[in-house]
């Protein structure tokens, strides 16, 4: 059995209208989605907006209800983590996207990082704030600005604040919803190498939501592809990128610039056919409505969207 | 919120405390001299009121005094006498105390009614926000003045409670609706979402997350609602639908001047406690306006 | 916006049902009913309890409530027994009054809140919009009663412009046009401090309107195209801002009501609102009932109206 497994899972948004609000239809922000996680791996969701990545992750922590389907944590299920057992509860969290919205700007640093721990934890002040400092510490800030408040702070600092709140529980997994996109480039990679350095040293499972598939490559081990709430491919870093298999993925993966500028012309032509065959091939690779089909193994690890007959 | 006294001993003189919004806040109204003098007048007006009414006789003030009706202003009483021959100046002292007393309270129970009614609705949205919006629609179409009246004719026996009380059944609507709104923003917020998942009940995101939030916009709504709410009491008891003579309010000395006779001769019947309530209500409107351009950014004056 | 309209009306119709059980719970919780005025006290106390089961009043309360509601829909209302009178009689007497006195108000309050709320917005800054903002300030605080006190006691006596009470001078003829000026004359002090005050809250809303509307991307481009500024605030502005205000009528009414009842009070003048406060006084409360229905379902009727001309106006107000 997987660290997380995710099965099946469905989430869906009623659409409301008509003179008395009923229910009219619904937006399948994820429909029938499967997968699973190693322990101490970090597993890469990889869409454009609207793909259902993000929707996937607030599911699976319990901010979106979810319609069908099950979650599996370490064995037990947890597909309504909000009725879930507290233990389980504090060995997931989340980083969130925007660093300027996730901190609540009328709170302290201090009361910000304990918030988690003032709820499962009954420390005393004094080792309250001794635990804050050593994971400001940790994360790279000053351990004396706990009394500042979040706009003291630049975005990469204030994600990291962020970050020193997920992990002040000592959680083991952790879903990470964009967690650079809302940065400067240069900042980027810090947050990166940095999300990185913690995962190696307290062990931690990420789920790694992101549009950026540099960042992406950087990060994961494992990468699954959404489109409309499907999956379009799913495999390993390897199999993504050297062997992508759907044309969604290809063209995706032929997106990412290339950093050496004599190639500019080639990379610029086989993007071009890429582009081609996604415009001829896109009925073969999508049903009527434009979704995905299901998933077929062509590895052990690797799954793609095709439709049946091959 | 405030966590001033933390104890990390040697170290401690090294942490930098940054300064919390309220002292923002204040150092923009001490900034504003109009709203400053505002202040320092409510200030004085209410040492003054609550201080003398506690020397003051009430009893001996709204005695009917037959040989002394419609008195001038003189040594023995400063601002005259009315129809009843009681003293006008003790009567206005007293009806000030009153009148802020119900002010006061009116508006803090709307305040606490609006704030808990607004972030219920507000935060969890959906069928519950709906049900909750309609019975707000429903309580603000009412002809509230006129139910009001009616429900002070037809209780039998009313006190400084059971009046406040009244006027709160009626009142509360507006300030649940701005905090309604302003917590269907907030709650998209991904603080909110944060702290959810760091195991925060509800109810304690409500209270302690997002009210935090709201508190410039309630501050000001209250101060606001204040001089409202003085106006609209002493507006009661000048129709006579506030309280008896013998729990003189600002209202109850102005509404001698429906006397014509008194409106036309016996100006110092009427008009202190007219003065007194226009000058009370542009100083409380001047201190919410002022903490009004205080608490957002963009209006802040330096 | 035939849905909108449509389901706004769908929300009406529990508040009118729900106003109609507060006003018959409120008549009820009034001392007496509605034999006690009608009767002579003497009358042998056997014959009362006769006369009230023949009535019906000790009928369960939802059907006394429903034969009430019933009687409001074909008009009948109850008697007044202190003008010994059908109370829908009486109160139509009334309204006709209120009425031409709400109708002054409201054209007095747009007549002064569009040149002010205009100038204090397209001179922002500017001497007369310190003046305009000054007024604002203070009529925003001013209490209506006290200012139409003030009104009353300086142009009524004092200078002895206007009239001091009633609606008319008596010994007039209805019809004739002395008799309508005379009307006119006796509404325009009280409409006219009516109007300051209420006035205040659409001048400070043009004004904001306009100063926020003016820096917005579309008028700087119709500025970049050369268009001259009068053709600016004409065509592009006012559209704008003054829409909105045009529909504020509706929300008026509940201040009008309330205004009316002080007004109406302090200048004598024989309306609805004087009636309501007299029939509490004289403890006659088939009128009182009526007049705080009447009064309720005209409010309803006006926020209503108002929703949908706003929604027609502006798109973005119609709730969901």
């Amino acid at each position: 059995m997987s660290y997380l497994e995710v099965k099946d899972l469905k989430v869906h948004f009623p659409v409301k209208g008509g003179l008395f609000g009923r229910t009219l239809a619904h937006i399948k922000a994820v429909d029938g989605v499967n997968f699973s996680i190693e322990k101490g791996k970090t597993y890469g969701l990889v869409g454009e907006s609207g793909s259902g990545k993000t929707t996937t992750g607030r599911a699976i922590i319990g901010l979106n209800k979810i319609t069908s389907g099950q979650v599996f944590f370490e064995g037990q299920d947890i597909t309504n983590l909000n009725k879930a057992n507290k233990d389980i509860r504090r060995d997931i969290q989340m980083i969130f996207q925007d660093p300027y919205s996730s901190l609540n700007p009328k709170k302290r640093v201090i009361d910000i990082i304990s918030e988690p721990l003032r709820n499962y934890e009954k420390l005393t002040k004094g080792e309250e704030t001794k635990r804050v400092q050593e994971l400001l510490e940790l994360v790279g800030l000053n351990p004396e600005s706990i009394l500042k408040y979040p706009h003291e702070f630049s975005g990469g600092q204030r994600q990291r604040i962020g970050i020193a709140r997920a992990i002040a529980l000592k959680p083991k997994l952790i879903i990470a919803d964009e967690p650079v996109s809302a940065l400067d480039v240069s900042v980027q990679a810090q947050v990166l190498n940095f999300m990185k350095e913690i995962q190696k040293e307290l062990g931690l499972t990420y789920l790694f939501i992101s549009h950026d598939l540099g960042v992406i490559k950087h990060m994961c081990d494992q990468i699954g592809i959404m489109y409309k709430g499907r999956y379009v491919e799913s495999g390993t870093k390897e199999d993504i990128f050297n062997h992508p298999q759907h044309i969604y993925t290809k063209r995706l993966v032929a997106a990412i610039p290339d950093m050496n500028p004599r190639n500019r012309q080639q990379h610029l032509q086989f993007r071009q056919e890429v582009k081609n065959e996604y415009e001829q091939a896109y009925n073969q690779y999508f049903d009527d409505e434009g979704l995905a089909f299901q998933l077929q193994p062509v590895s052990d690890t690797h799954l793609v969207a095709l439709p049946e007959k091959g | 919120m405030e966590t001033n006294k933390i104890d990390i001993g040697k170290e401690g003189s090294e942490i930098v405390k940054s300064p919390s919004g309220w002292r923002i806040v204040g150092r923009e109204i001490m900034r504003d001299k109009v709203a400053l003098f505002s202040l320092i007048f409510l200030i004085a007006i209410m040492i003054i009121v609550y201080g003398t009414s506690l020397l003051l006789d009430v009893r001996e003030i709204v005695k009917v005094d037959l040989f002394s009706i419609h008195q001038p202003p003189s040594e023995e009483f400063l601002l005259g006498t009315d129809y009843g021959g009681r003293d006008v100046f003790g009567q206005l002292i007293i009806g000030t105390r009153n009148s802020l007393s119900i002010g006061i309270l009116v508006t803090l129970m709307t305040g606490a009614i609006g704030i808990i009614y607004g972030l219920v609705a507000g935060y969890f949205g959906g069928t519950v926000d709906n049900i909750m919006m309609r019975i707000l629609d429903f309580f603000q179409v009412l002809p509230f003045l006129m139910i009001v009246i009616v429900f002070v004719a037809i209780v039998p026996k009313y006190s400084i409670l059971t009046f406040s009380l009244i006027m709160t059944a009626f009142l509360w609507m507006g300030i649940a609706r701005l905090i309604r709104s302003k917590a269907l923003q907030e709650k998209e917020l991904d603080y909110v979402q944060a702290s959810k998942t760091l195991g925060t009940s509800n109810f304690k995101i409500m209270f302690t997350q997002v009210l935090p939030n709201l508190s410039s916009l309630i501050i000001v709504t209250m101060t606001l609602n204040l001089a409202a709410n003085i106006g609209l009491e002493s507006g009661l008891s000048f129709l006579g639908f506030g309280f008896p003579e013998s729990t003189p309010s600002l209202g109850t000395l102005v509404s001698y001047a429906r006397n014509p006779q008194t409106l036309e001769f016996r100006w110092w019947v009427w008009v202190p406690a007219s003065v007194l309530i226009l000058v009370l209500m542009l100083s409380i409107n001047n201190v919410g306006q002022a903490l009004k351009r205080a608490t957002d950014a963009r209006q802040r004056r330096g | 916006m035939w849905k909108f309209s449509i389901r706004r009306i769908m929300i009406m119709i529990p508040q009118v049902i729900l106003l109609s059980i507060i006003v018959f719970m409120l008549a009820k919780m009034m001392p007496g009913d509605a034999l006690t005025g009608l009767i002579d006290p003497n009358v042998d106390p056997n014959t009362i309890a006769e006369k009230r089961e023949e009535l019906g009043l000790n009928d369960p309360w939802y059907e006394q409530y429903t034969r009430w509601v019933a009687g409001v829909f074909t008009g009948d209302l109850g008697q007044s027994f202190h003008f010994k009178m059908p109370v829908s009689e009486l109160v139509w007497q009334r309204i006709v009054n209120s009425f031409w006195l709400s109708l002054l108000t409201l054209v007095l309050t747009y007549l002064i809140a569009i040149p002010l709320g205009i100038t204090s917005g397209r001179y922002n800054d500017s001497w007369a919009d310190r003046l305009i903002t000054g007024y604002t300030y203070i009529g925003f605080a001013a209490p209506l009663f006290i200012f139409a006190l003030v009104m009353l006691w300086i142009f009524g006596f004092h200078l002895g412009w206007f009239p001091t009470g009633g609606s008319v001078k008596p010994g007039l003829t209805p019809g004739t046009f002395e008799y309508v000026m005379s009307k006119l004359y006796h509404m325009l002090l009280p409409a006219l401090s009516m109007a300051l005050i209420t006035t205040v809250s659409t001048v400070q809303y043009l004004r904001s309107e306009i100063i926020d509307t003016k820096q917005k991307d579309f008028i700087l481009t119709a500025r970049a195209k050369g268009a001259s500024e009068s053709r600016v605030y004409n065509r592009h502005i006012l559209r704008n801002s003054l829409l909105p205000i045009a529909a504020f009528f509706g929300y008026e009414i509940t201040g009008l009501i309330g205004g009316s009842i002080f007004i109406e009070n302090i200048f004598g003048y024989p309306g609805m609102g004087q009636l309501f406060l007299n029939s509490i006084l004289l403890r006659d409360y088939s009128v009182v009932t009526s007049l705080v229905l009447l009064f309720g379902i005209l409010t309803i009727l006006g926020t209503l109206l108002s929703d949908i001309i706003l929604s027609l106006v502006d798109p973005r107000i119609r709730i969901k």
